[in-house]
């Protein structure tokens, strides 16, 4: 016995300090990214208090857990029974209490953190952008300047927002919910189609530093929902300004195509498919495509080669409507066209040499 | 007459066991069926996580294309939770409830039988959309829109939503049937407060689902008439409220959390005490916190729409709050069952400690959760995937594992294999905290729950690496799990009719238990007749008010030797 004594001791220690230090290594890598947003501070901040009493609770208990194995580990034939506690109302109304009170001063902070978070600033309603979701990507329209940014599954959007001021979001969902997140903001919010039940969603938030943040959808919507990226580019207000102006000039509408087409074809999208399956074109020639979207989906056309390359990424038609596109000549070969929001609708495009 | 025709009629006819097995309403025989149906679908399931894990392990799509793996997750969940988790615990409440009361059966056997047998179909409607082009995918919260016609057009979404009706209706049947036995079918001197604590979480979790199932059933049917027959439920563009199904789904969903822990915690408050030597540490208090927890899980299931901005966020977030008060006291009664016990670490014990530290971790990122400006940034991340994994497998499987171990020798009459029951917790439990501790950083980092794919520069690979082998190590312990089973069911060691000395009446039969259960009773004086009986009159730590009993109810103990009249 008098020999085992210190080696069972150093065991214990051992056993019960090695977790102890693994959760102290844990908890100094529980974070979340640095907060870039007014709102998201708070977020932090409230998270560092729950942290706290987490790895409060969490070592209290465990340890107990693991003190208890150890100390009150039975040996072997020791058949006497140990006093049979059967509770005592005293420490139950005690350890009731306690957990009462933490939880209501946790409330109280989570309260506190929640109006800082919903805060708005009266009189300056900031940067206004309507934020419209649709399966997979999203659209960022800025009314006032009469830009509006849409991106596919394959070429996410850019939203562009003025440091330290105040933006805000408004969320319409097109088709099913999706989720506005950008991790470094620390929140997020649903876009949902809730019909004349409610208003949209607004989101509010304040970029306090300049840089390029990736978003992503957070509510599943289907097929592509990993592929509904974006990244929000926080920019100083003149820079701003200058990002949306050439936006807007770029946006103008382009040469009307007429006439010029050495080839139109003509393709209709509707429940979720392609009218044709195949066309063909003459090789190093510019043809048109004019595009039909019959339902109120988002559709377009693309061209890739074999090897998924792009060769034309057609603007997309979030509704019903009609667009034609020109398209640049291609290589010959067999090529595919597709929605790049819906990867089953797809056909051949046969580039002929002649 | 009682007892005669309570005795086996062997000898008047045979039948095949597949027949009897088939068509058994035997208590005991259906338990067994709802355990090892349960445990088909659990390996099914995990099967879908491997894939889930496997292809999330490194960045880029490697075995799953985009439909492939929401189908995957989508059956993972749905199959975890409705036809593993549920009714493994609901088979062990059938097997033991009984048992536990002093009872011959459930009070409806054939209904019994009924919610057993509609598992199976159910589950097997549910998977069938395999073979019809594809499972659902939307995921097991079948949010609408995207689970509404036109966004989901797939047979399997159907399919599921038919199964799961079935597989409602089954709990609802078991629900009613487990909540008639325990308040008509106790042995003479059973009261309510002492039945065992099993018995007790049973209950609560009877009333729960008998309460929270038949709105999820009724939702169910309306997004069915919706995708079907042009209804208008959740259809915003006529009229109907897609949030409403969110609603339904919650209004069921979190009750349904309770309804899969809660006998849980009831087999860990059985298991502790026996391997402490101790009674349950504040018996009447874990009775009245599991009450507490029962009824405030109706009044918390909009946290899990914070960021739909559709919910009046103070109220939802201190009703959640409030449920850390009961299950702390839970917590606390637990501790104090361990402290200054002699505890045995057998393979029981080792899952039920392991059920107290990983339930621990689940219920602290649930108060997190529950914070909406906190939940703002993590909801729908992996955080979530992992507080969830912390409440349905550190704490319910894990429940599921001990009452596995627990058990096993009552259903068999043999014990499981000691060494190799530890070498399947302990891969089965490191293998856990791999898997699912790094999923709360992922999600602090931000990294959205249901993708199948991420961005190789997203700074995530590591840690999904790291919850892959973690996972791969959980599909590693049950293999000698599977060895264990079966090598003790064909030649483990006998051990007797009550091999843990434990303190219930299930004890006080043989092992395996005759058809009618009992030839005899025990007197019933406390929650823990067995103890009483083994342990003597008058043990000095016996409570006084027992004694007081004691002396006025068994002045003669050879009275029990028949069943009594009126239970049979």
């Amino acid at each position: 016995m008098q020999s085992t004594a210190p080696r069972s001791r150093l065991r214990t220690i051992l056993r019960v300090g090695a977790p102890l230090l693994l959760v102290a290594v844990l908890a100094g890598c529980l974070l979340p990214p640095e907060p870039r947003t007014e709102a998201g501070r708070s977020v932090f901040n409230l998270y560092l208090l729950l942290l706290g009493l987490a790895a409060v609770v969490f070592v209290g208990v465990e340890g107990f857990i693991l003190y208890a194995i150890f100390r009150y580990r039975r040996k072997p034939g020791d058949d006497v029974l140990p006093e049979q506690h059967h509770g005592n109302n005293l420490i139950e109304v005690i350890w009731t209490a306690i957990p009462s009170v933490i939880v209501l001063v946790l409330f109280v902070f989570s309260m506190l953190s929640l109006a800082e978070v919903e805060a708005r600033v009266e009189g300056d309603e900031g940067v206004s952008i309507q934020v419209e979701g649709f399966q997979w990507s999203w659209r960022f329209i800025y009314e006032d300047e009469g830009v509006a940014i849409t991106g596919t599954a394959a070429e996410p959007p850019e939203m562009v927002v003025p440091v330290g001021e105040p933006v805000v979001l408004t969320l319409t969902a097109l088709d099913v919910n999706h989720a506005f997140y950008v991790p470094d903001f620390l929140i997020k919010r649903d876009l949902i189609d809730f019909g004349e039940h409610r208003e949209d969603n607004e989101l509010r938030f304040t970029v306090t530093e300049a840089g390029t943040y990736a978003g992503q959808c957070a509510e599943f919507c289907g097929t592509a929902h990993a592929d509904m990226t974006f990244t929000v580019r926080a920019l100083e207000r003149a820079e701003y300004d200058a990002h949306l102006a050439a936006i807007a000039e770029g946006e103008e509408p382009p040469e009307p195509v007429t006439g010029e087409c050495a080839e139109t074809i003509e393709i209709s999208a509707d429940n979720l498919s392609f009218d044709i399956d195949e066309f063909e074109v003459p090789a190093e020639t510019e043809f048109c495509i004019e595009f039909e979207n019959r339902e109120n989906l988002p559709h377009n056309v693309s061209i890739y080669t074999a090897a998924g390359e792009d060769l034309f990424i057609g603007e997309f038609l979030n509704q019903a409507g009609n667009i034609t596109y020109l398209v640049p000549a291609l290589p010959a070969g067999e090529h595919t066209f597709v929605c790049d929001a819906h990867p089953n609708m797809v056909g051949d495009v046969i580039v002929t040499s002649d | 007459m009682a007892t005669t025709t309570l005795e086996p009629r062997a000898g008047t006819y045979r039948q095949s066991w597949v027949l009897d097995w088939l068509t058994t309403v035997d208590h005991k025989k259906i338990g067994i069926l709802y355990i090892l149906n349960s445990f088909l679908f659990f390996f099914a399931a995990g099967i879908l996580a491997l894939l889930i894990r496997a292809e999330l392990a490194v960045p880029g799509l490697q075995f799953t294309d985009y439909d492939t793996y929401n189908q995957a997750f989508t059956m993972h969940g749905t199959i975890m939770i409705f036809l593993f988790i549920v009714p493994v615990l609901a088979g062990f409440g059938n097997y033991i409830v009984p048992l536990q009361l002093g009872a011959p059966d459930m009070a409806f056997p054939r209904i019994n039988a009924l919610s057993f047998w509609l598992l199976p179909l159910g589950g097997g409607l549910i998977f069938s959309g395999y073979l019809f082009g594809g499972a659902a995918a939307e995921g097991w919260t079948m949010y609408t829109p995207l689970s509404n016609a036109p966004y989901a057009r797939n047979v399997g979404t159907d399919l599921w939503i038919i199964g799961l009706t079935l597989v409602g209706t089954a709990s609802i049947l078991g629900a009613v049937n487990f909540i008639a036995t325990i308040f008509k079918m106790r042995a003479p001197g059973m009261t309510l407060f002492r039945m065992p604590i099993f018995v007790w979480t049973i209950l609560v979790t009877a009333t729960l689902i008998l309460l929270a199932t038949p709105v999820l059933t009724a939702g169910l049917i309306a997004l069915f008439i919706d995708r079907n027959y042009g209804g208008s439920f959740f259809d915003p563009s006529v009229g109907g409220n897609p949030i409403l199904w969110q609603h339904i789904f919650w209004f069921f969903g979190h009750p349904e959390v309770y309804i899969v822990i809660l006998p849980a915690m009831g087999v860990v408050s059985e298991v502790l005490p026996v391997f402490s030597r101790k009674p349950l540490f504040g018996y009447k208090a874990f009775v009245f916190a599991t009450i507490a927890i029962g009824l405030l899980s109706f009044s918390v299931w909009a946290h899990h729409m914070f960021t739909t901005g559709a919910v009046f966020l103070p109220f939802f977030a201190f009703m959640t709050t409030l449920i850390a008060i009961p299950t702390g006291v839970k917590m606390f009664n637990w501790l104090g069952t361990l402290w200054r016990g002699k505890l045995m670490l057998t393979t029981p014990m080792l899952f039920a400690l392991g059920f107290l530290s990983m339930f621990l971790i689940g219920g602290i990122s649930g108060v997190m959760l529950g914070q909406p400006p906190f939940d703002f940034h993590v909801q729908d991340t992996y955080f979530v995937v992992a507080h969830l994994h912390y409440v349905f497998f550190g704490g319910s499987v894990f429940g599921v594992f001990a009452a596995t171990y627990y058990w096993f020798p009552k259903m068999t009459g043999r014990r499981l294999n000691e060494p190799l029951g530890k070498i399947h917790f302990w891969i089965h439990f490191i293998g856990f905290n791999l898997a699912f501790f790094p999923m709360h950083q992922l999600g602090l980092d931000g990294m959205p729950r249901r993708i199948a794919d991420y961005d190789p520069n997203a700074g995530w690979t590591l840690l999904n690496f790291v919850s892959t082998i973690g996972a791969f190590m959980i599909a590693v312990s049950i293999i000698p799990f599977l060895i264990n089973v079966v090598a003790t069911f064909i030649n483990g060691e006998r051990v007797g009719d009550d091999p843990w000395e434990a303190n219930t009446l299930e004890w006080a039969t043989s092992s395996p238990p005759p058809p009618h259960n009992f030839d005899r009773l025990p007197p019933i004086h406390s929650e823990r007749p067995l103890f009483f009986l083994t342990h003597g009159h008058g043990h000095p730590a016996e409570r006084p008010e027992d004694l007081v009993e004691e002396e006025l109810v068994d002045e003669k103990p050879g009275d029990i030797e028949e069943r009594p009249e009126d239970l049979v």
